[in-house]
């Protein structure tokens, strides 16, 4: 021990034995242990004295000290800085990571709500996720949801966002100012379930839902706010992955137990957190009283779950409801807001049916469904008629109204059902539509639970064949969607024979029905039923007056189904007449955008380009007149239009426009979606073109794992990045590496695709290719035939793939020695693909060359010089 | 014990550039510090507004920040009692960052304030007094280890009598006696201007 821990040592002892006793024995004490040495009883005394006094800062809390120093709005000066068009005003408020401003725009004289990330210099962290709340908001179109406007960085690198400034009440607020009655407040409760359903429907779950982070305007419309540590999800039917390193705490008291607790979270989180606020606004009171409780004693109490019943703790409220009411209510909050997940509300939606049911004083989903319930509820409802007239009387009348009523109730429920299935239609037909993802994802995305839930649905309304017939149709053109052909045959078919039975041959009805299945066929490739199906339901719907927009949406599906089996002629020729009737009609509809995006399909199928690309144009621009800038259908556009310049061989003007959409896709869908995955592969496929193999092979690498993910290793979607992995690797001479790549490439066509399909002779094409190439021309040569007669029969003779398919079989009889049976092949190819690229495409110089060295070994050096010249007139120049 | 994975010498907050070469812990530590900030910040406006449905007091931050962070590989090698220390010092550090960007604007004037009120006063002393205890623990931890650890954890991290003696080895009574000590020398030495 040194001298100094020695001293420092006798000092402690000395402190510790003389710190209880009285002033006047103290100072004996050091008296007579110090003796002389002044310094010691000197460092004794300050410590002494120091003891007496204390220190402030120590005494008090930690957060009192993070109160006083972190600073809050009040404090915070208005940051210097260009916020694009905006200036800022004043503080409105401070959020979870930030501080908010109200900014003016001079220029359009609006005004706007900027996001500050305060101290943005202290973690990456932070910022990520700041920027995550950005990417949210930017996916998230909703009335009810606060929208992004713009985004940028100050030159310090603080992260602002501009979105849209709500002038409000917080929900709690506004129900007391206005003294609401409980069924208003219920109605703002089902404003704030639809804004939460829409970003479950993005995969986005908010996990800090409470009153404060919900605004109601003067007229009553809702906005909620405050994404900051909203969790993007893979998928909807599953829980959040179990990384919770940026989850932050919530306001414990609409925290759920799973969030407590610490174990993953999902969307039922947040119809807990709804519960709990549903509790408050019904009650007055939090389910909980956590404000004297230790933290501990508080995560048990949410935990343990058992809330008071809201009904016993409403008070005055409690006479403005029935007890009967009450008693649903009770349920509909608890069911809520269960501690076990299991026994929550499934979804938002479903939380939303009960309070639709509880509104329209109708039974509720939630309660038990015995049939003394249900006719205690119609007794309920219908106190007054049934205290009239005898009790056996009663009893009976009872059962039969009970039954007529709850059918009509049954139907109107599922009616409003068929409306939300149709929504949720469209929203998916949106999500997977366009070409190359045709196939759709595979079960693990989202559209899964809410199918379950509406084929349950389905089942239980055996009683109502037109109800029923509805939703088979629309939950078959959901399996139709997500690739599930069998699935959708059988439910698409059942539905028509439905239709059929109840509203008779050649009813609207009917005909709707026939298109759906038409579609359908279309996909699995029988295109004569496709047909037959398509002009039945088009001439039904042709006969009825006001099916204008219906019976559009049919001849457009007959319009791709003629492009896909290669009869673009009659394609175009019927997408033509139905943009002209549309385009007669007043307003911009989606069924002529439809119709025009679909006629530009056909044009680039058929080779036309030029007016592929001019219709592309027009889509665009209609694209933003209709969605806006933002909206993702721009990115689509955008790749339409790439595709055709890549098509032409442009492939740098390609790229821009792929790098382009791809950003807007990010942006809205973020890194890891498969519509980035989707993007990402046209984009390689440009870079490729311009042999720009390492940063091609990122593009694709990328893109295969977000889409082994999302859709599993067999889908169709991998098999088309696979493919492009397989062209680079041929290019890159890593033949073992194409082969593999080819062949699973094929084998997962051969399954997806049973029968003929193009993308089968893509896949045998290529995996010809590696063998040509490794000199192999008898392992080849089949595959080059049977690659084009696939082409031949699903795209037509002159179709671009056609005319490679012949150069390239070509090619295999000349490497193979077979010049004379060669030329034929290649000529032919030749001329197809002439018609309809650019005259410098590397197939068509692929084809010079060959036929240059087919003349020359025929002993016909006139022609092979012809070849050799113009091959060379197309070679690229080399830069000035 | 071994030695926390944070000195607060230097802090894990400003790491320039790209973030591609931090390891894993070092992106584990940035988000505990996160967490650290935004709760420390949440616990001010709590106090601040006397919000009666917040019952979070220290404690309950780092116990709350141990089971978010107990899933993250690095952590999860870790102890609750070793990584309540690490939080503490992440707490103590974001306070002293605070602090110092306090001083340095009120000694640059710098850009204007949106409100004026009497807060201002009482945030530059509370600056003043937790930089000068800070350099006061310092110099605590050059005489006794022990003892400013223990502050460092009872007054930073909330850690209760029973933690904070499991977390030095010693007894509960010693860390009775030690914290009274520690709080009489700090105490003498703040009020001793150097």
């Amino acid at each position: 021990m040194s001298d100094r821990e020695a001293r420092w040592a006798r000092v402690q002892d000395l402190f510790h034995r003389a710190a209880d006793l009285a002033p006047d024995a103290q100072r004996a004490f050091l008296h007579a242990e110090c003796r002389d040495d002044a310094e010691l009883r000197a460092d004794v005394e300050s410590l002494l004295a120091g003891d007496a006094a204390g220190t402030p800062l120590l005494d008090g809390s930690m957060a009192r000290v993070a109160q006083a120093l972190l600073p809050d709005a009040r404090t915070i000066p208005i940051p210097e800085g260009t916020f694009g068009p905006y200036r800022l005003t004043r503080v409105i408020g401070e959020g979870g990571m930030g501080v908010v401003y109200l900014a003016e725009r001079d220029d359009l004289a609006s005004v706007a709500a900027i996001k500050i990330l305060r101290d943005a210099w202290l973690s990456p962290a932070r910022r990520e996720r700041f920027l995550f709340e950005q990417r949210t908001l930017a996916q998230l179109n909703h009335p009810s949801i606060a929208r992004l406007y713009d985004a940028g960085t100050l030159e310090d690198g603080t992260p602002w966002i501009a979105m849209e400034y709500v002038e409000g009440a917080t929900l709690g607020d506004y129900c007391r100012r206005k003294a609401l009655t409980v069924r208003q407040r219920l109605q703002l409760m089902r404003a704030v379930c639809e804004a939460v359903l829409h970003a479950h429907q993005h995969l986005v779950v908010h996990r800090d839902l409470k009153p404060s982070n919900v605004l109601v305007r003067d007229d009553g419309s809702v906005k909620l706010l405050d994404f900051g540590i909203a969790k993007q999800l893979d998928r909807l039917d599953g829980p959040a992955d179990a990384t919770r390193t940026d989850l932050r705490l919530m306001t414990p008291a609409y925290a759920a137990p799973e969030q407590v607790r610490g174990t993953p979270v999902g969307i039922q989180t947040d119809v807990y957190s709804l519960g709990v606020m549903l509790y408050e606004l019904v009650a007055g009171v939090l389910p909980f009283e956590l404000a004297d409780r230790t933290p501990g004693e508080a995560e048990a109490m949410i935990v343990a779950g058992d809330a008071p019943r809201p009904s016993t703790r409403a008070g005055r409220a409690y006479a403005s409801l029935s007890r009967a009411e009450w008693d649903d209510l009770d349920v509909l909050c608890l069911t809520a807001m269960h501690a076990d997940v299991a026994r929550r509300y499934r979804s938002v939606d479903a939380l939303m049916r009960d309070l639709d049911h509880f509104l329209a004083r109708e039974p509720l989903d939630a309660r038990p469904d015995t049939l003394a319930y249900r006719a205690a509820t119609f007794v309920r409802r219908n106190a007054r008629a049934v205290t009239a007239g005898s009790a056996v009387l009663v009893a009976a009348l009872l059962l039969v109204t009970f039954y007529t009523v709850r059918l009509a109730q049954a139907r109107d429920r599922a009616l409003r059902e068929t409306v939300r299935a149709q929504r949720i239609q469209r929203f998916t037909t949106r999500l997977f539509e366009g070409g190359e993802e045709g196939a759709g994802p595979a079960e693990s995305l989202r559209v899964v639970s809410l199918l379950a839930a509406g084929a349950a649905e389905a089942r239980t309304l055996d009683l109502e064949p037109a109800v029923q017939a509805d939703l088979y149709g629309t939950l078959g053109g959901i399996y139709r969607q997500l690739g599930d052909f069998a699935r959708a045959d059988s439910l698409l078919g059942m539905g028509l024979a439905q239709w059929t039975r109840i509203a008779g041959p050649g009813s609207v009805e009917e005909g709707r029905a026939s298109v759906a299945l038409g579609d359908l066929r279309t996909d699995q490739a029988r295109y004569d039923d496709a047909e037959t199906l398509l002009r039945a339901g088009i001439s039904a719907l042709s006969r009825s007056r006001d099916q204008a927009l219906a019976l559009a949406d049919a001849r457009v599906a007959l319009g791709r189904s003629l492009t896909e089996r290669g009869e673009h002629a009659r394609a175009i020729a019927e997408l033509d007449t139905v943009v002209g009737t549309l385009r007669a009609r007043p307003d911009e509809t989606t069924e002529l955008l439809d119709a025009m995006g679909e006629l530009a399909s056909a044009h680039f199928y058929a080779g036309n380009y030029d007016t592929a690309d001019s219709l592309n144009r027009q889509v665009l621009a209609m694209t933003r007149r209709l969605f806006g800038e933002k909206h993702p259908r721009v990115a689509e556009d955008l790749m339409n239009l790439g595709a055709t310049e890549q098509e032409r061989g442009n492939y740098k003007e390609a790229e821009g426009y792929f790098r382009d959409a791809l950003a807007r896709t990010v942006t809205f869908y973020g890194e890891n979606h498969y519509r980035t995955a989707g993007n990402l592969v046209y984009l390689g496929r440009a870079l490729l073109l311009q042999n720009r193999y390492p940063e091609a092979k990122e593009a694709f690498e990328r893109s295969l794992a977000i889409r082994e993910r999302v859709f599993g290793p067999n889908h169709p979607n991998v098999a088309n990045t696979l493919n492009e992995l397989g062209s680079l690797a041929l290019r890159e001479n890593r033949y073992e590496d194409a082969e593999v790549a080819f062949h699973r490439v094929l084998d997962i066509y051969t399954k997806a695709y049973p029968g003929r399909n193009y993308r089968t002779g893509v896949a045998s094409g290529n995996l010809a290719d590696t063998y040509l190439y490794r000199k192999d021309y008898r392992r080849a040569e089949p595959l080059y035939r049977d690659a084009l007669a696939t082409y031949i029969a699903t795209q037509g003779p002159e179709h671009l793939n056609t005319g490679i398919g012949y150069i390239k079989l070509g090619r295999c009889l000349l490497r193979s020695g077979r010049f004379r049976e060669a030329v034929p092949e290649t000529e032919r190819g030749y001329a197809i693909v002439a018609k309809v690229a650019e005259p410098n495409v590397s197939f068509l110089q692929a084809a010079r060359l060959d036929l240059s060295i087919a003349f020359d070994s025929l002993g016909d050096p006139a022609k092979a010089q012809r070849y050799r010249e113009e091959r060379e007139r197309f070679l690229p120049k080399p830069a000035p | 014990m071994s030695e926390p994975a944070i000195d607060p010498e230097h802090s894990p907050a400003t790491p320039p550039g790209d973030p591609s070469d931090w390891s894993a812990d070092r992106r584990a530590l940035d988000a505990l510090f996160s967490d650290a900030y935004e709760e420390l910040r949440r616990l001010a406006a709590t106090v601040r507004k006397g919000d009666p449905s917040a019952t979070l007091s220290p404690t309950a931050l780092v116990n709350e920040a141990w089971i978010k962070l107990s899933d993250s590989p690095h952590v999860a090698q870790t102890s609750r009692l070793h990584f309540k220390r690490i939080a503490a010092r992440a707490m103590r550090q974001v306070l002293i960052e605070a602090a110092r960007r306090r001083q340095a604007d009120k000694r640059g004037g710098g850009t204007p304030f949106v409100t004026f009120d009497d807060s201002m006063a009482e945030t530059g002393t509370a600056a003043d007094e937790l930089l000068a205890l800070d350099e006061a623990l310092k110099e605590l931890a050059r005489l006794s280890p022990r003892q400013a650890m223990m502050v460092e954890a009872r007054f930073f991290g909330g850690l209760d009598l029973q933690e904070t003696a499991e977390l030095l080895g010693v007894s509960e009574a010693t860390i009775v006696r030690d914290w009274r000590l520690a709080r009489a020398w700090l105490a003498s030495e703040l009020r001793t201007p150097r």
